[in-house]
């Protein structure tokens, strides 16, 4: 890349210099090094588009940056139903299927798909659940979710979502990170990459889950071949909410406070023997580290809360659920987490997805309306986007497998499934997109999985066209070279 | 810091551009129009037919220079008639380019340049990394006493170029310690620096290479590095991740170090040591190397796809690995700047999809092995196995006897063996019949039946049983087999990549625009690993080399050690390079003695001290004015803190272990628990690279210090610096074990007073003597915290003791957790974590 922006960086490069090398800087690390022009994200390759340059502060990769065009939303709830639920038994009603149930699927519609389980010419089976009509909007919902129904006015449903993968682990990863396989960095690494973290004292990019594991594991927040500080942060279910942030057992508050000042003055010392201005980023690491030791407790307890809002989500203070998540993740983007992405898995319904459904409702339903009632009350629905959904959906056929003991259950289904968005610059009351009488296809409106990522991208106001990394020589996206703003999605 | 690399780019763009754009110098195309092209024209005008825009091609001459239509892109000589000129200087929307809507428009220097190319005869050249590596003559230096060997002669030469003037030497102690951590990962001990700083002989630091070339510790610090390129992991990946036995490869890769194996030998025998004639068992684990790819077992997966995923990866890893080149790009179409087509992809796919493995769960196929023992015994046993085999099915006339008094019991509804399962239905309808009815197979199986239950044999069975365990083998390892005959696949192309979707049919080989199989080689993995380190490869050489600069250096000469194709960066130091590289080729692919070369330069001796002039001149040090200083590796930092405090087990080799690590609560995504029991006694503290490396759930202290998962192929680790980390170096129970065993020694062995125990502390973490200030810093820390802890008991035994175990006899617990404090303290020193 050596004849891109040759004007740009020399300018850059000498400012952060100029403000490294000054006498005593690490009085004043934190608040403003100077700013190094990313020299990656200057967009660049044969796909070069834009030119402005988003910056970052030398000692912390995470300080706030503007986007490249004003955003709507300010940070993401990214509620991840992972094992995919059933959109044909929630969302998107088929009274056709109702009417076929039971009889085989007609050929000219499963010809040359893929399944994971199930044979092509298995039978339709007949949603499991009524639904009915909800708010201003008429948006319709099945009877699983009775609290979502009471919000559906500010939430947007696309029922046209479809992506590339069939199996849980490379859906997952593809959904987050636009590609099936393993090592590009996920969404929230983008995002943090791309506009740092309001939050000071906590990391910008955090990871909660509940239910059982998650197929695609640790890739699922990888930040792949971005640098590691955009990693997403798991937060625990037991012991330190966040990894090894407790002193030591016998440690007390003004020791380690003694201990740090005197690393910081070895390292300062260190730094003026050794003039090396990594030695500033280290020191300005353990303030922040020290910073952490008390917030994370902080955030993590629950005290302060009204009874009235632990009722709202469902919350059990001290017992891990998805609600107690959804309570945090409210909890994190009030102290300016830029990406929460909270997981529950349990909705991969080979048998029985009647019973499947009652269960996962039962244990998410409440605290995902919850979470959307409760931003609004406290006037931060508007610039915070919340995004439900899975990895794929689920089939309009049955799934039956003696030998698996299964019966009553729908395979995986990559052709169309359902999400909703709600917040950060959502059109509320919206529902988006169609399938056919049977669910199969999308008949209205394609969004693909590379078009969702464009448009939480977009309302971030990230291009992401513009938002690359360059390695191996050329530029990634998290779009790879797909994906189309959802225009109709936007207020 | 992702910063200094960057401004390392920054800087190497300066400098080598400069050159062209200072005066009316000559052109040079791979430094000053290549990178123009690459980036602005050949996206649409370059290698790839589908993306091709006009028919017209910038990337070849004659294609350029064609005047068919009438105009030709470029007339030599003649800027003015020039179609290409004309087009990037326009300023008419509609004819300039690249258009508008791209928004990547060629600069005004960038024109300046184009423009003199052509006006010089626009001649191209072949990308320098494509040509091979000629071997330089050393460049003539200002100061003959500088340069210890050829490599002092190019970074000299360069700094006199640029008006700067190499560093001092480092001061004795650290040398000593930097070149410890960059041989073997592991500081030096105090002793031994005590006996460097002692030898007053001028070859004192090359015997002190020697020594630590020759140390295990060697093998098993480069081994660490190779199996990040090996995507070496003790799990198979994906959804449910589950364990993979595949460690006898990891120690393959430490013995074949160890062994300074030559680099030209390891290649062909991970490559396709089965392939070798009468391969050796040690050659058939190597080719472990490609069983590294991940296998998917998620129900409902298409076991091909996955296969197919695997063959992708091994191309991708085997260019990326030997030739610096990514070739992931051309698997979906041909490639947009270098001269790779979607059909050469496919020729090596080809090459590569022909061995038995198939994302099967079972991993086959695996090579069982046996220990030395069991090899010595082997043939014994077996043959014991046999004859007792055997003895176990003859009816001599006495169990004959037996057996009738036997069946006699039974039909009187006995129990004759009461020990022995009760007698099956099967075997008991046999018995009903009478002797003289039964049909010979009904009397076998009665035979059979009795022979297997009677406490007559049951010592013959007991012991087939023992030496059944001592055959049993050792460990397995997944390795490549060739498919034969039939078996054989055919390669089709992949359109845009899926392997459901398939083109014309590809026959074996290599990218044509490089140098081609030699005549008569069978297109097969040997020939292909051969071509690989073959002496007309442009690339392997000057790739490994680099590999190995960056290593002790920390930055590559060509910074983008995992591409040196045109969107590649150039390499800093172009003729440095290519001496490195032949050089390596003419010493035999000798590594320890590449090593040797570069650790025993005046340019790697150099003290790191930099002063605000020369950081503002060359802030990531490309010009090599300082030593190198950088942050350790995540398993260094690890294998540090237990060394210094004595708890690093030396022991090699060996199944992986689970050292402490914190519980998630959480299970696999099949509901599996990825906790793991952690390991007792010596596998608590061994060095980081006999981890349990499981991809979906790395070691968590490792990934927050940038260790990959090692999902795929990873060339460079960057070098981040979190908040996270200080947390590890702060609270992780490993660290706080590291510094209670840290304080334990400084009080045993430092003496009785605390400057002596500051002084040991120093000694055995940093390899120095402390300051007169640092010294009163900690005495001051240290008296503060025994005040505390005198106050508190229980706090001061649990800072002590938790979890090292209990105090020494006769210790008292506030003098042990103070010094715990302070050896938390020197356990988190920047000092400590960079190599200096």
């Amino acid at each position: 890349m050596p004849s891109r922006n040759r004007d740009l960086r020399p300018l850059a490069a000498r400012e952060t210099l100029r403000a490294v090398t000054r006498r005593h800087f690490f009085r004043d690390c934190g608040v403003g090094l100077g700013k190094i022009a990313l020299a990656s994200m200057l967009a660049g390759g044969a796909r070069a588009i834009g030119s402005d340059v988003p910056a970052f502060d030398v000692t912390n990769p995470l300080s706030p940056r503007p986007p490249h065009f004003a955003p709507k939303a300010k940070r993401v709830i990214y509620l991840f139903m992972a094992g995919a639920p059933s959109q044909l038994d929630l969302f998107d009603p088929k009274p056709t299927l109702a009417e076929y149930d039971g009889q085989p699927v007609p050929a000219e519609v499963v010809k040359d798909q893929r399944y994971a389980f199930i044979r092509p010419d298995a039978s339709l089976m007949a949603p499991r659940f009524r639904f009915s009509r909800h708010g201003e909007s008429g948006a319709e919902l099945s009877e699983m979710l009775p609290h979502l129904a009471k919000v559906v006015d500010d939430i947007a449903i696309v029922r046209s979502v479809h992506t590339d993968q069939f199996n849980h682990a490379p859906a997952q990863i593809f959904m987050n990170s636009g590609s099936p396989l393993p090592g590009r960095p996920c969404m929230g690494s983008w995002v943090t990459y791309g506009i740092g973290s309001e939050a000071e004292d906590l990391p910008g990019f955090v990871v909660l889950s509940s239910g059982s594991g998650i197929s695609g594991g640790a890739a699922n927040w990888s930040s792949g071949f971005l640098p590691t500080s955009y990693e997403g942060v798991v937060f625990r279910s037991q012991g330190d909410a966040i990894l090894n942030v407790s002193s030591p057992p016998g440690f007390d508050d003004q020791l380690q406070r003694d201990s740090l000042d005197l690393i910081r003055t070895l390292n300062d010392r260190q730094l003026g023997r050794v003039g090396d201005p990594e030695i500033a980023s280290r020191i300005a690491s353990y303030e922040m580290a020290y910073r952490m030791q008390s917030s994370a407790p902080e955030l993590m307890d629950l005290s302060g809360e009204s009874q009235d809002t632990l009722d709202l989500y469902g919350v059990t203070p001290g017992k891990a659920s998805f609600a107690n998540n959804c309570l945090l993740a409210r909890r994190m983007i009030e102290r300016g987490v830029r990406f929460v992405n909270l997981y529950h898995e349990g909705w991969d319904h080979h048998s029985d997805v009647e019973g499947g459904l009652r269960s996962q409702c039962g244990q998410t339903d409440q605290a995902s309306a919850a979470l959307v009632l409760d931003l609004k009350r406290r006037g931060l629905l508007e610039d915070t986007l919340i995004v439900w959904g899975g990895e794929f959906g689920r089939t309009p056929m049955v799934e039956s497998n003696a030998t698996l003991g299964r019966s009553l259950g729908r395979d995986h289904h990559p052709q169309a499934f359902t999400m909703w968005f709600a917040g950060g610059g959502v059109k509320p009351g919206l529902t988006l997109g169609a399938t056919d009488d049977l669910g199969f296809h999308v008949v209205d409106r394609p969004v693909h999985v590379h078009d969702v990522q464009a448009t939480i991208l977009h309302l971030l106001g990230l291009d992401h066209e513009r938002l690359t990394f360059r390695t191996q020589g050329r530029d990634f996206r998290l779009t790879d070279v797909h994906g189309h703003v959802v225009e109709e999605l936007l207020a | 810091m992702i910063v200094r690399s960057l401004i390392g780019t920054l800087t190497a763009t300066i400098a080598l551009t400069s050159g062209a754009l200072a005066a009316d110098g000559p052109i040079d195309f791979n430094r000053d129009i290549r990178p123009i092209l690459s980036n602005k024209c050949l996206f649409c005008h370059g290698p790839d037919e589908a993306e091709r825009k006009a028919d017209l091609r910038l990337d070849v001459r004659d294609d350029a220079l064609d005047a068919s239509k009438g105009y030709a892109a470029i007339v030599p000589g003649n800027p003015d008639e020039s179609e290409l000129i004309y087009r990037v200087e326009s300023e008419d929307d509609l004819d300039v380019m690249p258009p508008p809507s791209v928004a990547n428009p060629v600069t005004e220097e960038e024109a300046e340049l184009l423009r003199r190319w052509v006006e010089q005869g626009a001649e191209y050249a072949v990308h320098w990394s494509y040509a091979k590596p000629e071997r330089p003559d050393l460049p003539e230096v200002s100061d003959p006493s500088w340069p210890s060997n050829p490599i002092d002669h190019f970074i000299l030469d360069r700094l006199h170029a640029e008006g700067l003037a190499p560093s001092p030497e480092a001061d004795r102690a650290t040398l000593i310690r930097r070149v410890a951590l960059d041989l073997t990962g592991l500081p030096p001990t105090p002793e031994q620096v005590a006996e460097f700083l002692a030898d007053p002989a001028p070859d004192a630091f090359e015997r002190l290479v020697d020594r630590l070339l020759a140390s295990h510790s060697y093998g098993e610090h480069q081994a660490r590095l190779w199996l990040d390129l090996a995507r070496y992991a003790d799990s198979a990946g994906y959804a449910d991740d589950p364990s993979r036995t595949i460690w006898a490869y990891r120690d393959w890769v430490i013995d074949a170090f160890n062994a300074n194996m030559p680099f030209d030998r390891f290649t062909l025998e991970q490559m396709a040591g089965d392939l070798l004639p009468d391969p050796s068992e040690s050659q058939l684990v190597a080719t472990a190397f490609h069983r590294n790819t991940m296998t998917n077992s998620e129900g409902g997966t298409d076991d091909e796809e996955f296969r197919s995923a695997a063959i992708v990866d091994r191309v991708n890893t085997t260019m990326t690995v030997w030739m610096g080149t990514s070739m992931a790009c051309a698997q979906c179409h041909t490639h947009k700047y270098d001269p790779i087509s979607q059909v050469d992809y496919f020729r090596l796919y080809a090459i590569l999809n022909n061995t038995a493995d198939a994302d099967l769960r079972d991993e086959a196929p695996l090579l069982p092995l046996f220990t030395e023992e069991q090899l010595a015994h082997k043939a014994e046993w077996e043959q014991e196995a046999a004859s007792l085999r055997e003895t176990l099915a003859t009816a001599t006339p006495e169990l004959k006897e037996a057996q009738h008094d036997w069946e006699r019991a039974v039909l009187a509804g006995e129990e004759p063996f009461p020990d022995a399962p009760k007698v099956p239905e099967p075997i008991l309808e046999i018995l009903r019949v009478d002797a003289s009815e039964r049909s010979d197979e009904q009397a076998k199986q009665l035979a059979d039946h009795f022979l297997g239950v009677t406490p007559l044999l049951q010592a013959e069975r007991s012991r087939l049983a023992e030496l059944k365990g001592k055959l049993a083998p050792h460990t397995t390892v997944p390795i490549m087999r060739e498919l034969a005959g039939d078996d054989r696949r055919t390669t089709r192309v992949q359109l845009r990549g899926n392997y459901l979707d398939l083109g014309e049919e590809v026959a074996p080989g290599v990218p044509e625009s490089f140098h081609p199989l030699p005549d008569g080689a069978a297109p097969d993995r040997l020939s292909l690993a051969r071509w690989l380190v073959a002496d007309e490869n442009p690339l392997t050489a000057r790739v490994v080399a680099n590999r190995c600069w960056e290593q002790v250096f920390g930055q590559g000469l060509v910074p983008t050690g995992e591409e040196f194709g045109s969107q590649g960066e150039p390499p800093t130091h172009p003729e440095l390079l290519d001496w490195l590289a032949t050089e390596l080729v003419r010493t035999g692919w000798d590594l320890k003695a590449f090593f040797k070369l570069l650790v025993t330069s005046s340019t790697y001796r150099q003290s790191s001290r930099v002063d605000p002039d020369l950081l503002e001149r060359d802030p990531a040090n490309i010009f090599l004015a300082r030593g190198p200083r950088f942050r350790l590796s995540a398993e260094m930092i690890r294998d540090q803190a237990l060394f210094v405090s004595g708890l690093l087990s030396p022991q090699m080799h060996g199944p992986p272990v689970n050292p402490p690590r914190p519980a998630t609560g959480l299970n696999a995504a099949f509901g599996s628990a990825i906790d793991r029991e952690t390991s007792t006694g010596q596998n608590r503290y061994r060095r980081g690279l006999y981890t349990e490396w499981r991809r979906t759930n790395p070691y968590p202290s490792m990934t927050t210090f940038d260790a990959p998962n090692r999902e795929v192929c990873t060339v460079r680790r960057e070098r981040t610096n979190t908040p996270l980390q200080a947390l590890v170096t702060l609270n992780d129970p490993v660290y706080v074990e590291a510094a209670q065993a840290l304080a334990r020694r400084m009080v045993r062995e430092g003496g009785e007073t605390a400057d002596d125990r500051i002084r040991r502390g120093f000694q055995l973490c940093l390899a120095r003597d402390p300051s007169e200030a640092e010294r009163e810093h900690l005495l001051a820390l240290v008296e503060d915290a025994r005040l505390a802890f005198s106050g508190d008991p229980e706090a001061a035994l649990a800072m002590a003791t938790d979890p090292l175990g209990p105090l020494p006899e006769g210790a008292a617990p506030d003098e042990l957790a103070a010094w715990t404090v302070v050896a938390n303290v020197l356990l988190n020193l920047d000092e400590m974590v960079l190599k200096r």
